[in-house]
């Protein structure tokens, strides 16, 4: 379903100075699967999940999702492709502050012009499954951590996308949080989403329902 | 079935308009302050153009001076005579006129005086001077502005007022009413009153008078009349309608300039603003639309909710800003801008600004602004959603 071919990610912060975050990386990821990509910080776990989800394109190579290649799309196509195919958890879960739990969920669904009670049983369903529902009028800076990730999580799931991404999910939660984190995770993939998670997180490096540990050290996957 | 209009992304708008409220109430503030400004200056110069248009109109076709070493002389009351016989002639008609220094208040009256009124003032001066002509038996009367009327009213002359003639004798001339509000502009510091008194209060010769005005049968004549009077009188300047407006043009014009520097402070403020918009956006608002573009909404998504957004804003201002200098120029009588542009008289006017409505006027001041503001708004966003969304949200 995912398959990165012959990736090379060079950011150039200057004229004289460059990184190389991802070397010549080949993966594939299949349907319903859920792989966690290990690795130190800066390793280049966060660059793949970009380069899947269409927020960058790669220096060389290419990424084929469902057999298009995404890394090839122009702007607003992969726009179209983030909002039909991927649901992104951000490491800080990236949510509009100002705004209420009910507005940054529905946001995804904002440009397609629904009718009300589509968006109304979206709505319900993400928020009642990530036991958010009872907060949907709050504004989300007066929400808890745990809070505002399952507010990412609902956002990240309410046009019900094939991919899930999540980035580092765990890193601003306590340990009773993440645990929490990862059951919503099995929840998921019971759901048949395919899953990638970037993390350096210990907890998840002995979960049972994990189908593969992808490792990543200096922008190469270890063999 | 899908709305037409994307009523979630205008909700968006709105709130995205009412979660910066300390910045969008100041954006509008400003925003409706210059709209405010910029409009009222167009609608007080229509009115005023409107109001010496109608002047313009009423004044005489030809006004006949005798010149004497240069200076403005009295005329022999005898050359009306010889003008009537000039082919083309209509009317002609002496006029006694000239400045009363008034030394308690320090200002100058212009004092008129009339025998027949047709050909010289507007209509709306007939129907007093008629109501006057009923009071004649009464000895020596006056029709003045309401500036003047104002000044002699603050030096408690109720009934009548004391010319202080050139011997020092004094003429005692009793109020016979004051001109509309409406033609103030023009006859604020004016006194009005019969030929005969004007002569006695300025101690002129019975047979001269200050000027003669010529009415034309064929405006098209009204040059080459002019030119047979000249030829007639070479002592004497001849001025045409067409020389009068070039002077009311020109203090106009003078007033015109004003308004410019006006309008060039007001667009200036305006563009420092617009400036100040589209050369960056804050990191949050960049953050935002990165976010956007994450979750899947495409550059022309972002673009079209700032464009609700700007045009709210925008038009929302606009207009409070041209409802605000309605109320200020057409019910209010434009306080303090007013004085800038009629301030010329030594008596303050205070006439109404007739309502002039300029649909341009409007679409100018719309096209300076609205367009302007929600272009502001939309190039620096187009430059941020176009950048690779991982980018903007690191």
């Amino acid at each position: 379903m995912i398959e990165l071919k012959n990736i090379t990610k060079v950011y150039e912060v200057n004229k004289n100075n460059k990184v190389i975050a991802l070397q010549d990386i080949n993966l594939k990821i299949k349907e319903g699967e859920l792989v966690v990509l290990k690795g130190a910080s800066g390793s280049g776990k966060s660059t793949i999940l970009s380069l899947i989800a269409s927020l960058s394109k790669p220096s060389s190579g290419e990424v084929i999702v469902d057999e298009k290649r995404i890394s090839k799309l122009p702007d607003n196509f992969a726009s179209v492709y983030r909002r039909d195919n991927i649901g992104f958890i951000f490491q800080k879960y990236n949510l509009i502050p100002s705004l209420s739990v009910k507005e940054n969920i529905i946001l995804p669904l904002v440009p397609l012009n629904p009718i009300a009670q589509d968006v109304k049983a979206k709505l319900d369903v993400v928020t009642k499954r990530f036991n958010i529902s009872h907060k949907v009028d709050v504004i989300v800076r007066n929400l808890s951590g745990g809070e505002q990730q399952r507010v990412a999580i609902a956002r990240a799931n309410v046009n019900d996308p094939k991919i899930i991404i999540a980035d580092e999910p765990t890193a601003n939660l306590d340990e009773k949080l993440s645990l929490h984190f990862i059951e919503i995770l099995k929840e998921l993939k019971a759901l048949n989403k395919t899953i990638v998670v970037a993390t350096h997180d210990p907890l998840f490096f002995e979960l049972d329902f994990v189908d593969r540990y992808v490792e990543i050290h200096n922008g190469k996957i270890l063999v | 079935m899908k709305n037409k209009i994307n009523t979630y992304l205008i909700e968006y708008a709105i709130n995205s308009i009412l979660r910066q409220k300390v910045k969008s109430f100041f954006t509008v503030f400003v925003f409706t302050f210059l709209t405010f400004l910029l409009t009222s200056v167009f609608f007080i110069t229509n009115s005023l153009r409107y109001e010496l248009d109608a002047t313009l109109e009423s004044l005489p076709q030809i006004i006949v001076q005798k010149i004497k070493a240069g200076r403005h002389y009295d005329i022999d009351e005898s050359v009306v005579d010889t003008l009537l016989e000039i082919d083309g002639v209509e009317d002609a008609l002496s006029r006694v006129w000239g400045y009363y220094y008034f030394v308690n208040a320090g200002v100058n009256f212009s004092v008129v005086g009339l025998d027949e009124y047709e050909n010289q003032y507007k209509n709306s001066f007939d129907k007093i001077v008629k109501k006057v002509e009923l009071e004649k038996d009464s000895g020596s009367f006056m029709v003045v502005g309401s500036g003047v009327k104002k000044v002699m009213n603050d030096s408690y002359y109720k009934e009548y007022f004391n010319f202080v003639k050139p011997d020092g004798t004094l003429k005692k001339v009793t109020f016979a009413g004051v001109f509309d509000a409406d033609t103030e502009l023009e006859s604020n510091d004016v006194i009005v009153l019969s030929k005969d008194t004007a002569k006695e209060i300025f101690d002129m010769d019975e047979t001269k008078a200050t000027d003669i005005v010529v009415k034309i049968q064929n405006p098209k004549e009204i040059a080459m009349i002019a030119s047979k009077i000249k030829l007639l009188y070479p002592d004497t300047r001849v001025v045409t309608t067409d020389d009068l407006k070039v002077s009311y043009q020109n203090i106009f014009d003078y007033k015109g300039g004003i308004f410019l520097a006006l309008f060039v402070v007001v667009l200036f403020t305006f563009f420092i603003i617009i400036y100040d918009k589209s050369s960056g956006l804050s990191s949050e608002e960049k953050k935002e639309i990165g976010i956007l573009k994450a979750i899947g909404w495409r550059v022309d998504d972002v673009l079209q909710e700032k464009f609700y957004e700007s045009f709210i804003i925008s038009f929302f201002s606009y207009m409070v800003g041209v409802g605000i200098a309605l109320g200020y120029v057409y019910i209010l009588n434009a306080p303090l801008l007013q004085n800038i542009f009629t301030g010329y008289s030594q008596l303050k006017t205070s006439f109404t600004l007739p309502f002039v409505f300029d649909i341009q006027t409007l679409f100018l001041v719309f096209f300076l602004s609205v367009p302007t503001y929600i272009g502001a708004t939309i190039i620096p966003s187009w430059r941020v959603a176009t950048l690779e969304a991982d980018e903007v949200i690191r």
